[in-house]
């Protein structure tokens, strides 16, 4: 099967509810992409040259429907003052919280959206993509959502504690993240890319329900005003379980839901009248332990499910795309958005 | 399901203490120990060490309020969080009231000949830190009354090795987070084969990436999808070798 369309005019046309050739398809290609051209994670992770070649060479190699840059969920926190480190070949640990004890927030600088840490890697990755593939493709930041980057300033764990022990303070860093965040989503339209966002901490596998509401659906909601604003539809990728708030993921603005650990036909059965479904073959099991005929046959249960959703349906992982998955893995995922007819 | 059966079995070990505690008559002992497993459900780390100062000033058995009150409120923790009513900061919260007791219990636990629990060997493979996930577990291993060899986080494949060899027989719990890391896993089976311990112990793996499928793939005995089933797996096994 020949695509028609190039990646550009079918998320164009899909998303503005016209005819396509074929269901969009968008693996959660990540950190993976430093892989398609020879390089180490910490290359990829600091270095926008790195960054921005491995993203074209991956996109030019799987011709998946959006490109997807992202190394890890810290930059935002390490652009705040959260130490990382970075092993030769892997993506970046925690090292010290930027927030270690309460005062030190009002030490923090607001830190510049534009270059502070990585942020400024991370900009010209897209400018690169943008360059060399932007008119046939679509260039997107999956940028981690104020909840997130709150527990990468904290400490996951410290964040955790500070939901029931320091509320005040945990509403402030979520705060002081989210004021970031704006600022990089508009450094990254400026780029050329979509900024998109990814909120994992705040994944039903981790917090309640009633700490969603309350912690991270008001940022993620503020950010959706900035990203709309700006003309771009509204991304959120939550992975985990997401049974139990699903429907306030919808009631964020987002145009579209990525999603991992939930059967697409409840998600539709929950959302799908209001926002695009974008999911969800399983990365682990499937994609970097399955066979390519695994792949192909739980892509099209998932078109099966969901193909059909009234808001619409996008092929994709769960979750990031396993750094080692083998290459023959993603082909046949896109291979099977190409053998999809409804 | 197996969560009731391994509630049952826990039950019924308890049940010793429970005749105990009606011929003694001493019904302020069970009031303490409801009071710790009330302490660690509620978050309530004042009123857990409170509980448990209480029962060393009263001259209670700290073994027994550990496994009649501290246990019993970390199984209805873990009843909770299973069933979708606690998540990651509630665990944290009820496993913090849990340590501040069993530290003011633990220098009064009198020693047991031979009664201890199976030894467990637990870690984060090398490459990986993180480890809110096997802390979670260790904590429910232990509050199941497993006697825990925590190795930390970053744990090189030797490191496992050496400790088995050191205990002699039991179980290794190991755990990642990150995909890159998961090879570790396949190489400390081999690495247990080639000491010829194998066979002394069982393996679990656990973690974000790692599956029943990567489990069977590097001949793991058992994969724990979760810190519960973690602990219903090790007790299975513990039954097993009784």
């Amino acid at each position: 099967m020949k695509d028609e369309m190039t990646p550009r005019e079918r998320m164009s046309a899909f998303l503005a509810g016209k005819e396509i050739d074929r269901p969009p398809c968008v693996p959660l290609i990540l950190n993976h992409a430093a892989r398609v051209i020879g390089e180490k994670i910490s290359r990829f992770a600091r270095d926008p040259a790195v960054m921005g070649a491995a993203n074209v060479a991956a996109w030019r190699r799987y011709g998946q429907d959006l490109i997807t840059i992202f190394t890890d969920t810290a930059v935002l926190a390490e652009a705040m003052g959260t130490q990382l480190y970075f092993p030769e070949d892997d993506v970046s640990r925690f090292k010290s919280p930027a927030v270690a004890e309460p005062e030190d927030l009002d030490r923090l600088e607001p830190p510049d959206p534009r270059s502070a840490a990585r942020l400024g890697v991370l900009l010209e990755a897209v400018r690169r993509c943008v360059d060399e593939v932007g008119d046939e493709v679509f260039v997107s930041v999956c940028i981690p959502a104020p909840f997130s980057t709150a527990a990468a300033v904290r400490g996951t764990a410290t964040l955790a504690r500070d939901l029931y022990k320091h509320r005040d303070l945990a509403r402030a860093i979520i705060d002081r993240a989210m004021v970031l965040t704006q600022g990089f989503c508009e450094a990254v339209h400026e780029a050329g890319g979509i900024p998109a966002l990814v909120d994992p901490v705040a994944s039903g596998s981790v917090i309640s329900r009633k700490a969603f509401e309350e912690f991270a659906l008001p940022g993620i909601r503020r950010i959706f005003d900035t990203v709309r604003g700006l003309g771009w539809p509204a991304i959120l990728h939550i992975c985990g379980r997401t049974s139990g708030i699903i429907d306030l993921m919808a009631d964020s603005g987002a145009a579209v839901l990525s999603i991992d650990q939930i059967t697409l036909s409840e998600a539709r059965e929950k959302v799908g009248e209001r926002v695009c479904l974008m999911g969800n073959v399983r990365p682990t099991e499937t994609l970097l332990e399955g066979a390519p005929e695994t792949v192909r046959a739980e892509a099209l249960q998932c078109l099966e499910d969901a193909a059909g959703s009234p808001a619409g349906f996008i092929l994709a992982s769960g979750c990031e795309v396993p750094i080692e998955t083998p290459p023959h893995n993603i082909d046949a995922l896109m291979a099977a958005a190409r053998e999809w007819r409804a | 399901m197996l969560s009731r059966l391994f509630y049952r079995a826990r039950a019924c070990k308890g049940e010793t203490e429970v005749e105990k505690d009606k011929t003694c008559g001493d019904a302020r002992r069970a009031e303490l120990f409801a009071d710790l497993a009330a302490a660690v459900d509620g978050m309530d780390e004042q009123g857990a060490v409170a509980a448990a100062h209480a029962v060393v000033e009263e001259g209670i058995d700290a073994y027994e309020a550990i496994t009649g009150g501290l246990s019993k409120g970390m199984q209805t923790v873990s009843d909770k969080y299973e069933t979708g009513v606690y998540f990651v900061p509630e665990i944290l919260l009820c496993a913090d009231a849990m340590y501040a007791a069993m530290d003011v219990l633990k220098p009064h636990i009198k020693a047991r000949g031979g009664g201890g629990g199976t030894a467990v060997v637990i870690g984060v493979i090398e490459g990986d830190i993180h480890d809110i996930g096997k802390n979670i577990v260790k904590l429910m291993l232990e509050a199941a009354g497993f006697r825990i060899h925590d190795l930390g986080n970053d744990v090189p494949v030797g490191a496992f090795v050496e400790k088995a060899r050191e205990i002699g027989s039991g179980i290794i719990a190991v755990s990642t987070l990150m995909s890159t890391t998961m090879p570790g896993m396949g190489r400390l089976i081999e690495s247990l084969a080639s000491a010829g311990l194998r066979e002394d112990f069982q393996v679990m793996i656990g973690g974000g990436p790692v599956s029943a499928s990567f489990a069977e793939k590097i001949g793991a005995d058992a994969h724990g999808a979760n810190a519960m089933e973690a602990v219903r797996i090790a007790a299975a096994w513990e039954e097993a070798r009784v």
